[in-house]
């Protein structure tokens, strides 16, 4: 990890900056790719494994769940395998696993589902050998969908749990 | 023939003796009747001057819309009035207001004394019966709070009218919204119970959410992604300060609601991908567990005597609603109907348990006795959710969202027997209304 | 027959004397007109002057500003004062001049001799918001701001509304009642229940409503005076009453004072009954309110219209004082508004309807 590459994250990071402002890791370094059309701005870097840009899109930062359901497919599996890998190689980054629903059901009910979507996740990564320190499970319940559409189509994309990763800061 | 008629009358004269005994009087006995609402007539309130003539007219306009609004009571339109009321010590042309069929009369006078103080006087007057309502009354106030002397006029034709307690005087805090879907902005917002006198709480920099009254109306519990996780924060209505309740690091709480006390506050708290229900003294930040299950428990209210709790779990697969005492224990399910159920609201008169149902695709709102019997849903759209009670029980607002990709959400008010579905008007997207008290 | 005159005698003397005594102690007005005042405190008016008091709508804030009470604060000494005026009783109804007299004399524009057929005509049979049968899920109700007993078609725009159906002046086929020179009106639409938003649901799926009109209860008694099958206890005791009015020879007699003749038919009740029920509104009672049954006791004038100046609550059973209050309220309103024209009660048996005491008894209108 070079410290261009690293400066490079940081100011995508600001210009990402969406939909939370949030300062989950207690420093400014955080980078939410939780962003579906954020993506562009990253080009270039998705071809370097080491990237995270290349986590978020050859590996894929995200996995869906069924109707009501928090665990994982055999496809979500392989998508968090693939994760877990990339985060045990590169021991510079953390990652906030978000949790969503979809917008069929109350908002409360849908943090806590939400929550175990998250949960679901980080419990693979860590039995996949990644350390618990470096995971940290938010939920957003039915607040932050990335469609729109109020039909199956867009629910299913909906109910998905984001592994969002940022730098952790060198102290 | 005359033996058969005396036998008759022999015979039946025991029995019927009760009966004789009773025609004194003609009775009869009426069990039906009709169901509609009341007519009224609010004339302008009565003014010696200009500035109190116009305001006169703003406050019999608020009392006619409070009125209203209930769906209990119809106004009469000012130009089908017979008399004019010039002046509020004059008597009442009661013949006047028959013929137009005004039931209850509501009239007013308006002055500003010398301190600059609005001095409202109002009486009521049951048209037919030919007498007043109650007696006069006389509100004073600050000539900018004329909303609330004109809520109060209001609430007290409607509790002498209808017997219910009034609620007229009260406010709602809610979370306002804008923004599409995907990244809508969400901010603290309170304004008075019919949508006037808006100001916001907080700015749209963080997510926010389900805010809820204390029992005196003068703080709010509601949850802020302020931490960029989920945490309930305490605010000071007048004052706006805010602070976050404790929580341990790695852990999400919300669905917080004061206990009627005012002090107990019950929330769910998420560790570990497990959802359980916790009670916090607010001022000491002790917390106590009050379900250990590794199903959701979320969303709880105290019934008004603090003695229970109904809260909502999945632990039989899916969301249904339950009640366990206030200090934890075995949970007794009530929700027993095809569906879903959620947010679960005890009504303030504590009859009944107000809540979110599920089913077929649609949403609604609906009641049920504490016990689970007697459910009712009141309404049925895309999606219904998050209802609160009005202070005296008789009402529910809660927040409606449309479909699709313009979908917004907006607040509805809806008559616990199902009647007067009405829209709350707020000047931005609205989301999970909570009722104050009724203000003192 | 000798024994049956005296035990029927003694029967009626008794009758009589507790129907002179017994009304004239029931006459004693309750003194009930004037109620407690539910007067604001001085704390309330205080509370209402400094209580928090959101600022003007603003719609565009983007800084969270303090609202309320802070700025009240200021107020607080000033308040103290305000207590003293607070709430005068005004003196009000004492300082008018007596107005209930004005009531009797209340003669609405459409006085007309309704005779024999009481206010509620028959149900319109299609058209209607049918009743939904308990059995099945359809046709449902839809909703209408009114609720009565019977269901009634959305009304012509043209018409008023009014609480009876009436026709417009020329009538003709129900020869009888004179018309003379009314407004054509009608009642309100309505429906026999209350739909909710959830119930109505389905109504845009459902076949149309045009259809036979099911029934949830049994059909209201015909309006004739015709005597009812036995179903109805009141029914049994007229015609008891009737007979033994009959055997004892008494009927035509035109006593002074004492019912005497023939009581009034069960059509008869019921042609009262339905003519105050079409008035009794108890869509603005609280839920109190409605479990509280009242007997209301009224003296008529020969007219058949109330005297409204008679009317008091006997009694009240199932609710607290309150709610008792506006339950006989609404009550009071029902008589004087229905019988504004004056009852539709047979002349002749005056005697009978002289004092009426009416229970007006909420439980089925709860459920609604």
């Amino acid at each position: 990890m070079t410290y261009l590459s690293k400066t490079f994250i940081l100011c995508a990071g600001l210009v990402l900056a969406a939909c939370t402002n949030a300062d989950r890791f207690g420093d400014s370094n955080t980078v939410d790719l939780n962003s579906s059309g954020g993506a562009g701005a990253m080009a270039g870097t998705a071809q370097d494994p080491a990237s995270p840009v290349y986590f978020q899109q050859t590996i894929g930062d995200r996995v869906l769940f069924q109707v009501d359901q928090s665990n994982l497919t055999s496809e979500a599996q392989e998508t968090l395998d693939g994760q877990a890998q990339w985060l045990l190689t590169n021991t510079d980054y953390k990652a906030v696993i978000e949790g969503h629903a979809d917008e069929q059901g109350t908002r409360e009910y849908n943090l806590a589902l939400g929550a175990r979507r998250a949960n679901s996740v980080q419990e693979y990564l860590v039995s996949k050998g990644v350390a618990g320190n470096r995971l940290k499970v938010v939920s957003y319940g039915k607040e932050r969908p990335i469609e729109l559409c109020s039909n199956e189509a867009c629910y299913a994309k909906n109910r998905r749990a984001v592994t969002v990763i940022a730098a952790i800061p060198s102290s | 023939m005359m033996r058969v008629l005396l036998s008759l009358v022999l015979a039946c004269l025991v029995w019927a003796m009760p009966a004789f005994a009773q025609n004194g009087p003609l009775r009869i006995e009426i069990t039906e009747g009709v169901i509609e609402p009341l007519p009224f007539a609010a004339p302008d309130f009565v003014s010696d001057n200009a500035a109190g003539a116009e305001m006169g007219r703003k406050i019999a306009e608020v009392v006619a819309a409070d009125l209203a609004g209930t769906g209990l009571f119809r106004e009469i339109q000012p130009d089908a009035f017979i008399s004019r009321v010039t002046s509020f010590s004059s008597p009442v042309q009661y013949a006047d207001w028959k013929a137009i069929n005004a039931q209850a009369l509501i009239t007013g006078a308006v002055t500003v004394d010398s301190g600059g103080k609005l001095v409202v006087r109002f009486r009521l007057f049951d048209v037919f019966a030919g007498q007043e309502l109650g007696d006069g009354l006389q509100l004073v106030g600050t000539q900018d709070g004329w909303r609330r002397i004109a809520h109060k006029v209001a609430d007290q034709v409607y509790s002498r009218i209808t017997g219910e307690a009034p609620y007229f005087d009260s406010r709602v805090v809610f979370v306002a919204e804008s923004g599409p879907k995907d990244q809508r902005s969400k901010r603290l917002a309170i304004m008075d119970y019919d949508g006037a006198n808006v100001s916001y709480l907080t700015d749209s920099a963080s997510i926010v959410l389900a805010p809820r009254f204390s029992p005196d109306g003068k703080r709010v519990l509601y949850t802020s992604y302020e931490s960029g996780f989920p945490r309930i924060y305490v605010m000071n209505v007048g004052s706006v300060q805010q602070r976050v309740l404790e929580s341990q690091d790695g852990q999400m709480s919300f669905a917080p609601r004061f206990g009627p006390d005012g002090q107990a506050v019950v929330y769910s708290v998420s560790r570990g991908g497990n959802t359980d229900l916790y009670r916090m003294d607010i001022d000491s930040g002790a917390s106590t567990r009050l379900t250990n299950a590794p199903s959701i428990e979320t969303a709880p209210s105290f019934s008004p005597d603090g003695d229970q709790i109904v809260f909502e779990s999945d632990r039989s697969g899916t969301p249904q609603l339950y009640i366990m005492p206030a200090s934890g224990g075995e949970a007794q399910r009530i929700s027993f109907g095809q569906g879903r159920y959620g947010t679960p609201v005890w009504s303030p008169r504590g009859d009944l348990i107000a809540f979110t149902k599920q089913s077929k695709g649609r949403f609604h709102i609906g009641v049920m006795r504490t016990d689970g019997s007697e459910e009712r849903l009141l309404t049925a759209s895309f999606l219904d959710e998050g209802p609160t009670w009005s202070p005296n029980g008789r009402v529910i607002m809660f927040t409606r969202e449309t479909q699709g990709a313009q979908g917004s959400a907006s607040l509805y008010s809806v008559d616990i027997t199902g009647r007067n579905l009405r829209q709350v008007p707020t000047k931005t997207g609205a989301s999970d209304p909570s009722w104050s008290p009724l203000q003192e | 027959m000798n024994l049956g005159q005296i035990i029927s005698g003694a029967g009626h003397l008794a009758l009589i004397g507790w129907a002179v005594f017994g009304g004239a102690f029931n006459s004693d007005p309750m003194p009930f007109e004037v109620t407690e005042v539910t007067a604001i405190s001085s704390e309330d008016f205080a509370a209402l002057m400094d209580g928090p008091r959101a600022p003007d709508a603003v719609a565009n804030v983007e800084t969270p500003e303090p609202p309320a009470e802070g700025e009240g604060a200021p107020d607080l000494s000033s308040n103290a004062d305000a207590a003293p005026d607070s709430a005068q009783p005004e003196a009000a109804a004492s300082s008018e001049p007596d107005t209930a007299p004005e009531a009797p004399d209340m003669v609405p524009p459409a006085d007309t001799e309704v005779s024999d057929a009481p206010p509620v005509l028959d149900p319109p049979q299609e058209d209607a918001a049918a009743l939904v049968p308990e059995i099945s899920p359809r046709p449902q109700p839809r909703p209408a701001p009114r609720v009565a007993p019977e269901p009634v078609a959305q009304p012509d725009p043209d018409v008023k509304i009014d609480d009876v159906d009436q026709q417009e002046a020329a009538p003709d086929e129900t020869s009888e009642p004179v018309q003379e020179d009314t407004e054509a009106t009608a009642r309100e639409e309505a429906t026999t229940e209350i739909v909710t938003e959830a119930e109505e649901n389905d109504v845009a799926n459902a076949a149309p409503p045009r259809s036979v009109r099911p029934r949830t209860r049994p059909e209201r008694p015909a309006v004739q005076e015709d005597t009812q099958p036995a179903a109805r206890p009141q029914t049994d005791e007229s015609s008891v009453n009737d007979a033994l009015a009959e055997a004892l020879g008494q009927s035509g007699d035109e006593g002074q004072g004492a019912p005497q003749g023939p009581p009034l038919t069960a059509g008869e009740k019921d042609a009262l009954r339905v003519g105050v029920q079409t008035c009794w509104n108890v869509g603005s009672l609280s839920s109190e309110a409605l479990r509280t049954t009242v007997v209301v006791a009224v003296s008529m004038s020969e007219d058949a219209k109330p005297v409204a100046s008679s009317i008091r609550m006997l009694s009240a059973s199932g609710g607290n004082e309150a709610a008792a209050k506006q339950a006989y309220e609404a009550a009071r309103r029902a008589i004087i508004r229905c019988g504004a024209g004056g009852f539709d009660l047979p002349v002749e048996k005056y005697d009978h309807w002289r004092d009426i005491e009416m229970t007006f008894n909420p439980e089925r209108m709860r459920i609604k």
